[in-house]
């Protein structure tokens, strides 16, 4: 299996984080909204133009920049 | 360790079972409605200073102790990137004057996505104050398919848990009973198995912390040693930093690279707490692998489609847009009128003289241009309520992050920024539902660059008075033209501002966008009304104050002082033109005289004024109906002067006599005005609005509308002796202001200093409401400062530019 940024996963796509990386206050609000390594995350939808990204995570909607979801490594199921 | 606390802290009170509890938990968990389930009405809001998020505090009985219940803002997490995040720790700790310190605290965790919920749970936990969970949206949990076993949750994690529904109004009583109970019989502080060097860490720092205390006047506990050490930053940081200096924040990182060894802190930090949270899960929760979608996917499927999501957007931003500018018109129109009968009939009763213009001129108008403002308040409240309540707010900034972010905004600017199209004030209390304190900051400065409705009438009357009659293209009206243009200025400025106020004193490093998606729910009429009543209240109370002080003191300024010698010289004028005429004439009051004949002919005229002045629809229509009644009007006069030819010509004179009479009053209300310290102002300022092409009068009612823009409209109606009564529509007006000249005799107006004041109004922040809620929203005086010193100098610059441009060219 491959590991990719979660910003290149498609929609439909899951996955588990590997790493959460990016500048200390937003990988913080990232660790804080559930976004850790070996969380199950899958990509549900762009907004229609293009960024930002809706994911699910620990049961609910996380809305998320692109560039943010750059920070994010995801092991692809 | 707290039980002692709340019986000495209360000494005084007759009352000794008194507590103070605050509610913590995630936004959108059902917080507020469980606040608002426990307090009812008896419920206020707190002021925390320097801080642009706020509490409610309200209170409620249980037995014989009150409960006095603190509403913090919803957290996912105490760490403090901002002032505004450190409040909810602040608070929990009681070190914020004026609100009570909390002798437990209530962590409201929804069911249906608990895991999230817990994080900031095991934070407050971790403080060993007695806690009670209240375990909301049981029922949706359910529907997806979670089983919660609550006795297990509570045995986990050490404190009693109540299944609550505040809007059914279960589990209210229980949680206060439980509430109770707790108190008494304090449960232990949360232990969480950090590694055993960064425990070390956590102690050491809370050691220097603690020997810091004496000067940051409070002793630091051991939970936010935790906090500093992991955040690293912050405002608590900054404050250690400041009382400590170099040595301190030396020590400080030396203590914070031994914990972390090479490891990201935050990230140990969540994955400490998360690996316990898993852990305790593997217990409680219970979770049924189901497949198929749930009714939020289903509407957010169409909701945030790419074409079905955009159109549903555009069609909601337009009805919005619509309510707040054209809806709330009825509603403005009749707090206008109602305000304008009720100074005529306060007027009335009054003498002439300073007390009765200061009533009527100063305090009833002013208090009208402070309810004038609530339609439009209220509609998009009930909008933002209603939208909040569904969940959809959060979508609408998913659609328009992309857009925003580009002007270093987030999407949640774009319901705010839009709605300041009609009024900045709803705008900028709109800007309340962006989290990040940079992005709200940003927004509420820029909300004024927005075209208001209160710019458009000062855009009607120059656009009509100077700017021809004629079609661009063939088709494009060029007035239209001019006016789409005005709308332009503004956000051709303010996009710049807000670059450059992100980059500059705004910065964040980041501003993450990152956004919970709720599920949808069904809005509570009785949620949306409170939030209405609030916002309404809350500005009526809090900006009404500012507001009606400003226009009592421009009231003053244009009013005094007072020059007797002039009055006398009018009131010998208007005795001159009386002597022409017979007493009867002279003395003749319609209202007082209503039997007298002279009175039947005064009736026929206002007949016709009534029939003529609310026409509407087509111009050929509206001239036939005027012909109708003025024939009408024509054989009425004539059947009666017939009968009474003395009479009439009596009236034909007093016609004649009132004419001259508000002629002359109208000219003293110009002398006075400019005689006035507004008047003389306008005269100090005239060498500064030369170059804009102004004159000294126009100088001043720029001066004069600082409360409300369309207030120059008025001023100028006066200084040019038509009366204040003026409106943009008004021919009189329109042809004064075209034929106004200066001294010299040379046009007064032209193309170009009409647009100069229009660009002058679009960029200004002549309006005191919008400032007054400024410093209510930002809660203090700094921003409202900037805003207009920052706007006055643009707008300035800009009319000076534009005038000197179309000059050049001619206009």
């Amino acid at each position: 299996m491959s590991s990719q940024t979660l910003d290149k996963l498609p929609v439909g796509a899951s996955g588990t984080v590997l790493d959460v990386a990016g500048e200390p206050a937003l990988q913080q609000r990232l660790l804080e909204m559930g976004v850790l390594p070996g969380v199950e995350i899958k990509v549900v939808r762009f907004a229609p133009l293009g960024d930002p990204m809706e994911i699910k995570v620990m049961g609910y909607s996380l809305s998320l920049r692109k560039a943010e979801a750059a920070h994010v490594t995801v092991e692809r199921a | 360790m707290t039980e002692s606390s709340t019986s000495t802290r209360h000494e005084g009170h007759a009352r000794h079972d008194r507590h103070a509890i605050a509610l913590m938990g995630n936004p959108n968990t059902g917080k507020s409605s469980l606040f608002n389930a426990l307090t009812g009405a008896r419920q206020k809001i707190a002021n925390f200073p320097g801080v642009t998020v706020e509490a409610k505090i309200g209170t409620t009985r249980f037995e014989n102790s009150e409960l006095t219940i603190i509403d913090l803002p919803g957290t996912y997490s105490l760490a403090a990137r901002s002032p505004d995040e450190r409040v909810a720790t602040d608070a929990l700790l009681g070190r914020i004057d004026g609100t009570p310190k909390p002798d437990g605290v209530v962590i409201v965790l929804d069911a249906s996505s608990l895991d999230r919920n817990l994080y900031i749970g095991t934070q407050v936990l971790e403080f060993g104050l007695p806690a009670v969970v209240a375990l909301t949206m049981l029922d949706v949990a359910e529907s997806r398919g979670i089983k919660i076993d609550t006795e297990k949750l509570a045995r986990t994690l050490g404190v009693p848990v109540v299944v609550v529904n505040a809007p059914k109004g279960v589990g209210i009583e229980e949680l206060k009973s439980t509430l109770h109970r707790t108190l008494h019989h304090p449960g232990k502080r949360l232990e969480l198995s950090y590694p055993d060097d960064f425990k070390r860490g956590v102690d050491t720092l809370h050691a220097e912390l603690c020997d810091l205390g004496v000067k940051l006047g409070f002793t630091p506990t051991r939970p936010e040693a935790l906090r500093l050490l992991v955040d690293g930053a912050g405002p608590f940081f900054d404050e250690c930093e400041e009382v400590g200096g170099e040595e301190w924040t030396r020590k400080f990182f030396e203590i914070r690279d031994r914990a972390a060894a090479g490891r990201s802190l935050s990230m140990l930090e969540a994955q400490t707490r998360y690996g316990a949270i898993g852990h305790w899960m593997r217990e409680v929760k219970q979770a049924e692998a189901r497949e198929g979608r749930t009714r939020t996917d289903v509407v957010d499927g169409i909701l945030t489609h790419k074409l079905w999501g955009s159109l549903v957007f555009i069609v909601v931003m337009g009805l919005i847009f619509q309510s707040i500018y054209s809806w709330s018109g009825p509603l403005m129109d009749a707090i206008d009128g109602g305000f304008g009968a009720l100074g005529d009939w306060v007027g009335g009763m009054m003498g002439e003289g300073a007390l009765k213009s200061l009533v009527v001129d100063g305090v009833i108008a002013g208090v009208g241009g402070v309810l004038i403002f609530l339609p439009q308040i209220l509609i998009l409240f009930l909008f933002i309520a209603i939208l909040e309540d569904l969940g959809y707010m959060s979508r609408a900034a998913f659609l328009m992050d992309r857009l925003m972010s580009r002007f270093g905004l987030s999407g949640k600017a774009f319901i705010p920024l839009l709605s300041s199209f009609a009024c900045n004030i709803p705008g900028i209390m709109g800007a309340r539902v962006i989290e990040d304190r940079n992005t709200r900051l940003t927004t509420i400065f820029l909300a004024p660059f927005m075209s208001c409705s209160a710019r458009l009438p000062v855009y009607t009357l120059f656009i009509a008075a100077f700017v021809p009659q004629m079609k661009l293209l063939g088709f494009l009206e060029l007035q239209g033209v001019v006016l789409f243009a005005m709308y332009w200025v503004g956000v051709l400025f303010a996009i710049p501002t807000a670059l450059v106020l992100k980059k500059g004193i705004l910065k964040s490093k980041v501003t993450p966008f990152l956004l919970e998606l709720p599920s949808y729910k069904m809005p509570r009429p009785r949620a949306v009304g409170r939030v209405l009543w609030e916002r309404g209240g809350s500005f009526v109370r809090r900006a009404g104050t500012i507001i009606l002080a400003v226009s009592v003191l421009v009231w003053a300024a244009g009013y005094f002082p007072r020059s007797a010698e002039l009055d006398e010289r009018y009131d010998a004028e208007i005795a001159a033109a009386e002597g022409a005429f017979s007493e009867v004439v002279v003395s003749f009051d319609p209202e007082a005289d209503s039997e007298s004949t002279l009175a039947q002919f005064k009736a026929i005229d206002d007949a016709h004024e009534e029939r003529t002045s609310e026409l509407e629809g087509e111009e050929t229509e509206v001239e036939t109906a005027t012909a109708e009644s003025d024939k009408q009007r024509e054989a009425e006069i004539a059947e009666l002067a017939t009968k009474h030819p003395a009479a009439f010509t009596d009236y034909e004179n007093w016609q004649k006599l009132e004419e001259q009479r508000s002629e002359i009053e109208n000219r003293r209300a110009g002398e006075h005005l400019e005689n006035s310290i507004l008047g003389r102002m306008g005269h100090v300022i005239e060498p500064a609005v030369e170059p804009l092409g102004w004159d000294w009068r126009i100088g001043m009612a720029a001066i004069a509308s600082f409360p409300a823009r369309e207030v120059i409209v008025a001023t100028l109606g006066t200084i040019f002796n038509l009366g204040g009564d003026q409106d943009e529509e008004s021919q009189t007006l329109r042809e004064v202001v075209q034929n106004a000249t200066r001294p010299d005799g040379s046009k007064l107006f032209s193309l170009a200093t009409g647009l100069s004041i229009m660009v002058f109004f679009a960029l200004c922040a002549q309006c005191a409401a919008t400032l007054a809620v400024m410093r209510r929203e930002t809660n203090s005086w700094k921003w409202p400062i900037a805003s207009f010193l920052y706007m006055t100098t643009l707008a300035y610059l800009a009319a000076l530019v534009t005038f000197q441009v179309a000059h050049a060219l001619g206009a």
